[in-house]
This record gives structure tokens, sequence and C-alpha cells, in this order.
């Protein structure tokens, strides 16, 4: 069974290999630049250069979903194969289990193999932005992605075993692990472990780094060193009273400059709730370990489903 | 086992059964004795429920309702016993005919590879070819090939001569003959070539409209020096 599953799946797993040739290419190279007597200001303009790697490692494991997991089972039924390979003397639900085994071991390993080399490639410049943790670059660093690509491709066979059809699975397992990868750190990742509660004073350089000011003396973008801020309360007034508005309006019709100033006059605060730099490594192995359970899960559903499954 | 191994058990027994796909009866209220180590002729018209008796037998579906027994357990429950050859042939296109034998061998315990690689070779075909390159024929040889090296108490084979042209389809049944007395087995081939099934079978059910219409030895139903066809057609007639 395995050598089948192998034999299978080698066309797909060289396509997909050569594919992230260039990637890997891309990705050596602007790590060796980053090392290459490269000071601190040379460092941050990688930051474009590697928000696009992160995008390419972030998208990887829908990939794989789609191209290795959704066609896994669906393009049986369709070219009829299944009669075939189900009347060997190997049981459906063995047959599954070892395809299943076999196709989203490969993903991990690919996904691990491309993540690691940017953890790697991207080190000087995460040292350096102390932002390894905040949502977007938490999924595309360490271990986390090869549990995605492990449940991305179990999904995938799952909805192409219930759906029958490789093209319909292919979309829809794009569009469901989409909706998880926004799911998880909007909705659950933040919640994994209570948050701690921190009062921050908005000093001209917090105010300098932040992403955006609102009017209603809200603000987006404040940042912990190495840790993950999930929300923040508006702008008060230290003894906790609202900002005053029209004063505080006045402040931001300022220049970015001048109105950093003003407000730190102020001397306004925010209450923000963090997950602290130490607490990484643990919210990547709770990471993994909520995929691994859904990988799981989504399994054992395709094989109840492909032991009873009416032709 | 003792029972289940008894040369007298019927290989295939059921009992008012009845498959039903949605609002559709595909088969209804069916009783079956088939005996061991005949070559059957499962015939009727198109929709009869030929295909559907042979994926129940095999497995492949569950019974909406009755009892179905293959070669003394439940449907597929004896993968390794049981051979299957589905319509049209399935096999794997980017597979060689040689990767095939392999995932045989792989797959099936009881693989006979000698008897594959015989079959093959008289079938002529290239081992390095590629499934999906093959005509309809050489499918057809490879797919049974597959089916008969694990060596099947039972073999089931749906339209497995439909995709051949006369002179191949005379060969392919010759063959199956053949080998079908060399693994001492039981075969059920399900066609709506009565000519086909008048060449090589000795045992005959004629399905139509979901029941069976007759079933039994080819000789005691030709008695009166009928042709099967004959009598093929005024079942069918006088059910209509």
């Amino acid at each position: 069974m395995i050598w089948l599953s192998w034999r299978q799946f080698r066309a797909q797993g060289v396509t997909a290999c050569v594919a992230l040739v260039p990637f890997a290419a891309f990705v050596v190279w602007t790590g060796l630049r980053l090392r290459d007597d490269c000071a601190a200001e040379c460092v941050r303009a990688f930051q474009g250069r590697l928000y696009l790697l992160d995008a390419v490692l972030l998208a990887l494991p829908a990939v794989l979903g789609m191209f290795w997991g959704a066609p896994l089972v669906a393009r049986e039924l369709e070219a009829g194969t299944h009669r075939t390979v189900w009347n060997q003397s190997v049981s459906r639900r063995r047959w599954l289990l070892v395809k299943l085994l076999f196709t989203a071991a490969c993903a991990a390993v690919l996904a691990g193999a491309c993540s690691a080399l940017l953890t790697w490639a991207a080190a000087p410049y995460d040292r350096l932005a102390a932002d390894r943790f905040t949502a977007l670059i938490f999924g595309a660093r360490n271990v986390a992605p090869v549990a995605y690509a492990a449940f991305a491709v179990v999904l995938g066979a799952l909805l192409g075993l219930v759906l029958r059809r490789t093209l319909p699975a292919m979309a829809l397992t794009a569009a469901a692990f989409v909706a998880v990868q926004v799911a998880m750190p909007t909705l659950v990742r933040p919640h994994l472990v209570p948050p701690v509660t921190a009062d921050a004073r908005m000093t001209v350089e917090v105010l300098r780094n932040l992403r955006f000011l609102g009017a209603d003396a809200s603000i987006e973008g404040l940042s912990v060193p190495g840790g993950w801020v999930t929300s923040t309360s508006k702008m008060r007034r230290s003894n906790g009273d609202p900002v005053d508005l029209a004063h505080y309006g006045s402040c931001i019709s300022a220049s970015p400059d001048l109105a950093s100033q003003c407000i730190a006059a102020l001397d306004l605060h925010v209450r923000a709730e963090y997950q602290p730099a130490g607490r990484y490594w643990r919210f990547q192995w709770l990471e993994v370990g909520l995929f691994a359970a859904m990988t799981a899960t989504a399994g054992a559903l395709g094989l109840w489903r492909v032991r009873r499954r009416p032709d | 086992m003792s029972r289940m191994n008894s040369p007298d058990r019927p290989v295939l027994e059921a009992e008012h059964l009845t498959k039903r796909y949605g609002k559709r009866t595909a088969l209804d209220d069916c009783a079956l004795a088939v005996p061991r180590g005949r070559i059957v002729g499962l015939v009727g018209p198109n929709g009869a429920g030929k295909s559907t008796l042979l994926n129940l037998t095999c497995g492949l579906t569950t019974p909406t309702s009755g009892a179905l027994r293959v070669l003394g357990a439940r449907p597929g429950g004896n993968l390794a016993r049981v051979g299957f050859v589905a319509q049209d042939t399935p096999v794997y296109a980017g597979l060689t005919v040689a990767e095939h034998l392999r995932m045989g061998a792989r797959l099936n315990p009881s693989w006979d590879g000698a008897l594959a690689r015989r079959r093959i070779a008289d079938a002529a075909l290239d081992p390095n070819a590629r499934a999906g390159r093959l005509s309809g024929g050489q499918r057809a040889q490879l797919a049974l090939t597959v089916a008969a090296a694990k060596r099947p108490d039972l073999l089931l084979l749906d339209e497995p001569a439909a995709a051949l042209d006369p002179l191949a389809r005379k060969a392919f049944l010759h063959d199956l003959v053949d080998f079908v007395a060399e693994l001492g087995s039981t075969a059920i081939l399900s066609s709506h070539l009565l000519a086909d099934v008048e060449r090589v079978c000795d045992h005959l059910i004629v399905l139509s409209g979901g029941r069976v219409r007759v079933a039994g030895d080819v000789r005691d139903l030709l008695t009166d020096g009928r042709r099967l066809e004959e009598l093929v057609l005024s079942h069918l007639e006088a059910t209509r």
C-alpha cells in the first residue's frame, strides 16, 4: 500500500518540489544577504521581501491541500479506479489510512523544510523587529506550518471523498482552509492562554510607532517586543477619564511629528492585553496540537465515511 | 469453517435481496443460489440490475434489505477471495502494465506473479506501456489479469468484453474459460450479448426489471433443443 501511495504521489511530489526550488533559492539568497555585513538599517530594508516570502509560506498549506489532498480520493472516484483498488485484498479503511498518512507526512516534511529555511533566513530581521509572535508571522515560522500542511491535506482528502469531484473539492478545500487560517489568529489563538494586562503610557516614541490613531482616541499597532498585543483600549487620561476629544482632535490634525508630541503632552494611557514573548514556544506547540487534533478528526471522519460510503 | 468451505454450499446465496437508489428499485426481492465451479452468465437488458448485483456481491454497495452471503461471509468480508473487474475495466492511466502487476503483488497476499506475467505475455501486452495508452481490449486484459492473479475463489466480471471487437471478444472469453478452469474457481460474468454467454457459460441467470426471471444450469434449461437466445427472449417477453 505504501508503494502504491508513493507511486501515485510521485508526479505531484516532484512537481511541488520543482515549483518550490525558486522559492528556496530566493530564501537562501535573502538569508545570506541579511548576514552579509548588514546593519540595522539594511536589515529593515528587507521587510517587504520577507513579507512576500511569509505570504508564500502561509499559502503553501492551502496549495498542498488543493493539489495533494483534494484529488487523493476524488480522482479515484472520478476515474472509477476505486472499484479496482477496493477489490484488492486491502480493506478500504487501510487503503485510505495509508494514503492519508503518507501524503500528510510528505506535506508536513515539505512545509517543515520551507519553514525551517525561512525561519533561518529571517532570523536577523526577526531579532530586530521582534514581531515573530504577531498574527501573520507566527504562522510562517518554526513548527506551525508543519501542522497546517498536514491538516490541509487531510481536509482536502475528506472533502474529495464527500464531494466525489476533484475541482469542487479543490475549491472548497482552499475556502475552508483560508477560513480556518483567518479564524485561528483572530478568534482562537488570543484566548488559548489568558493574556497579560498592562498599562501603557503613550510616549512620543510609542505614538510614532503606531499604525493608526483614530479620531475617537482608539489606536492600532501597539507592540510589545517579542510579544503579541491582542487588544488595546481607547486612550484615556492617567486618572481613567476619557480624553478631551476637542483638544486631542486639534493634536491629530497637526503634522505627524507634532501630533505625537502634542498627544504625548496630554499624558494618555491605554490598557493593553498581550501575550508576552516568553510564551512564544508554548503557543507554537499549542497551535501544532490543535491542528494535529483537527487533522486526526478529519482523518477519522474520512475513515468512517469510506467504510460506509455507498457506491 | 467446515460449513463455509463445504463444496455443496453455494458461492453466492441471496434471499429477498433488494437494492434501491432513491426511488428507483434496481433489484427487487431476489433469491439466488450460485453453485461452485461454474461460469455463470448474468444476462438481461440494460438497467436490469446486473451491475447492481455484482457491486453488491463484491461489497462496493450495500443492500437496502435482504440477505446476501458470498463464500459464506458478508460481501466485502472476503476481499482476498473475490476478484472483481468493474464495468469499463478501470485501471490507473498513469501506471504501466508492470506497475499494475506490482500493485497487485503488494496488495494481495495470495498473488500469483507467474500467472500474471504469463497472461500479460499471452495477451502481448508491453509491460512498460502506460495503461492509459492501451486499447479497450488490452485494458480489459490487464484488469482481468490483476483480478485473476490474486487467485480468487470467485471472479466477478461486469461486461468484461463490452469494449472489445468481436474477434478480441472471442479470444478473451476463450481465455477466461481456460483460466477459470485453471484456478478452479467460480466466475460470474454479466453481459447483454447472448452469444458470448452461450459460448462460455454453463449456468444462467436472467435478470429483468430488477427481478430474477430464470436461473439454473444451461443444460437443464435448454433440454428441448432450444437456443439460449430463444429461451432468454421468451422469458423477457413474457415479463414485459
